[in-house]
């Protein structure tokens, strides 16, 4: 392993193609993902969602889905180094609460929901106001597939059916510039699902990261280094780059190997104005715990009286996804 | 397959399971992963019970919160705690009206949803509402700060029931300071053993992680 160890420090690629040789090599193929094991009963789209790993961890660019084609901002960060983007991803368990009120408004989410792409599963509970979605579509083409019904959605909860220790992270900017929500999520093991939107950014490129410590007092700057809990040159918690269009908006969607969301708890996401962080950074949030799926079904806050379906841009200006 | 079965029953989406459990983790334990990658079979076990413990290096011992909302309160909030004793927690907090205020630490600091998605009170025991010092109470029931004529509130608050690290960890929680005065779960309204009747939420903060 020391061999292997440095040859992965040389290059990325290599560090890549490793870890899906662990994966490969060491599992069983046929529970290796859970989507390769799904039952045959679950609808499947057209899809080639059997097979989301190829060879190295990070498929082919396939088709994006239909809702990416507008998309708020182009996908950044191509590199096979970084969370691969423009990858399909792996199956999670996404958990909205939408304003549903009938049999028929059951139907009419579920039929939207059905049409997107990796979406391969659709559960709903009308007396809960709650819809379960399994499937590799990201949080925010679900989000506006669910606002098109006409109908307020909020997510609720993510995770996998496997239990983690905590399966779902975010991590929200606040302003006054910079907007954002990063969700993080366990899909198993060694690997952990990414997704970013951000507004208020300087148009161009920025780097970003996961950094050690989770302290805002001054901002970016008193988040510590890179979070890098190995001895690999490339720390764990570099997450690329990300592109900001003309309107200061981007999106990432991606996965990340070897990330334990309960390691990044307390901990932060910092944004820089470099491609290459050598500044102080424009904007860092806490990783903070989110619902997993069930974990929570709080519809009012008693404090205040507000529901659910208040709380939302009011306090929050970005989209939430 | 012990194990497994396990994961499975702590699982609330039964009808989506999977037939196949997730790769056995120890085969993924390889030499090439860092110590806080490795996937132990003591890691798997912790997994498998209820509680959802989170694994922080045993060093990381003070964490801080930033406070802000909408309004002008806003404030720095820092937690020490030395081993397994006591935590002690340093607030300060501007630009509230003068008097006592509700200050809580709920279950997520997710503030995607507001309120809602920071889910209730944190309250691992699942008791009821309560003050501080009592016996029933959530662990995240933090009493109240009381803010001087310069609407500043400093205060130092001791308790053990908010420990930096172990199954029971405060960090990536979220603290909410309210518009009113928490009744300590005594006040006989109907919120009182919920929430303490203290109004809506002025300014809240994650706990992240901090240098000791």
């Amino acid at each position: 392993m020391g061999f292997l160890r440095s040859a992965a420090t040389t290059t990325t690629a290599a560090a890549a193609a490793l870890a899906a040789l662990t994966f490969t090599s060491l599992s069983p193929p046929s529970s290796s993902l859970p989507s390769l094991s799904l039952p045959k009963s679950l609808k499947f789209q057209s899809f080639s969602i059997n097979k989301p790993f190829d060879h190295l961890g990070h498929s082919k660019n396939l088709t994006k889905p239909p809702s990416a084609l507008h998309m708020d901002a182009p996908l950044s960060d191509y590199k096979p180094s970084s969370p691969q983007n423009g990858v399909l991803l792996p199956d999670l368990l996404t958990e909205f609460m939408v304003d549903m009120k009938c049999d028929g408004c059951v139907n009419a989410v579920k039929n939207k929901l059905n049409t997107l792409t990796g979406v391969k599963n659709v559960e709903v509970d009308l007396s809960n106001q709650v819809v379960r979605v399994l499937g590799s579509s990201p949080v925010k083409t679900m989000s506006e597939a669910l606002e098109q019904t006409g109908r307020k959605a909020r997510l609720i909860g993510q995770g996998v059916p496997e239990d983690f220790l905590v399966s779902a992270a975010v991590s929200e900017f606040k302003g006054p510039n910079i907007y954002g929500v990063v969700r993080l999520a366990q899909v198993n093991m060694e690997l952990a699902r990414v997704e970013a939107n951000f507004s208020g950014l300087p148009t161009g490129k920025h780097g970003w990261s996961i950094n050690e410590y989770g302290d805002l007092t001054r901002g970016a700057a008193s988040t510590g280094r890179v979070f890098n809990p190995t001895t690999e040159e490339k720390p764990l918690g570099d997450l690329g780059t990300l592109e900001a269009d003309e309107d200061g908006k981007a999106f990432f969607s991606g996965t990340k190997d070897n990330l334990r969301v309960s390691d990044l708890i307390g901990r932060s996401i910092a944004v820089y104005a470099t491609e290459d962080k050598s500044d102080l950074g424009l904007s860092a949030a806490v990783i903070a715990r989110s619902a997993g799926v069930g974990e929570n079904y709080k519809k009012l806050c008693t404090c205040d009286g507000t529901t659910i379906w208040e709380a939302s841009d009011a306090d929050f200006v970005t989209s939430k996804v | 397959m012990a194990t497994n079965t396990l994961l499975s029953l702590t699982t609330p989406s039964q009808s989506l399971l999977f037939p196949h459990s997730n790769p056995n983790p120890k085969s993924l334990s390889t030499s090439f992963h860092g110590p806080s990658l490795k996937i132990s079979p003591k890691s798997l076990s912790l997994s498998a019970a209820p509680f959802k413990p989170l694994t922080i290096v045993a060093a990381t011992k003070k964490a801080v919160a930033v406070l802000k909302g909408t309004s002008t309160v806003e404030g720095v909030v820092t937690l020490t705690q030395d081993d397994d004793g006591p935590t002690t927690v340093n607030v300060k907090i501007t630009g509230l009206t003068p008097g006592p205020h509700g200050f809580h630490l709920h279950e997520f600091g997710d503030t995607t949803n507001g309120c809602m998605s920071t889910g209730p009170h944190f309250n691992p025991k699942g008791l009821t509402h309560g003050a501080p010092e009592d016996e029933v109470r959530h662990a995240g029931d933090l009493g109240n700060i009381i803010a001087n004529a310069d609407g500043v509130a400093e205060a130092t608050i001791v308790d053990t029931q908010i420990p930096l690290s172990g199954p029971n960890a405060v960090i990536g929680r979220a603290l909410v300071v309210h518009e009113l005065q928490d009744d300590l779960g005594k006040g006989g309204h109907e919120l009182s053993l919920s929430t303490g009747n203290a109004g809506g939420r002025l300014a809240c903060g994650v706990l992240g992680l901090t240098p000791v």
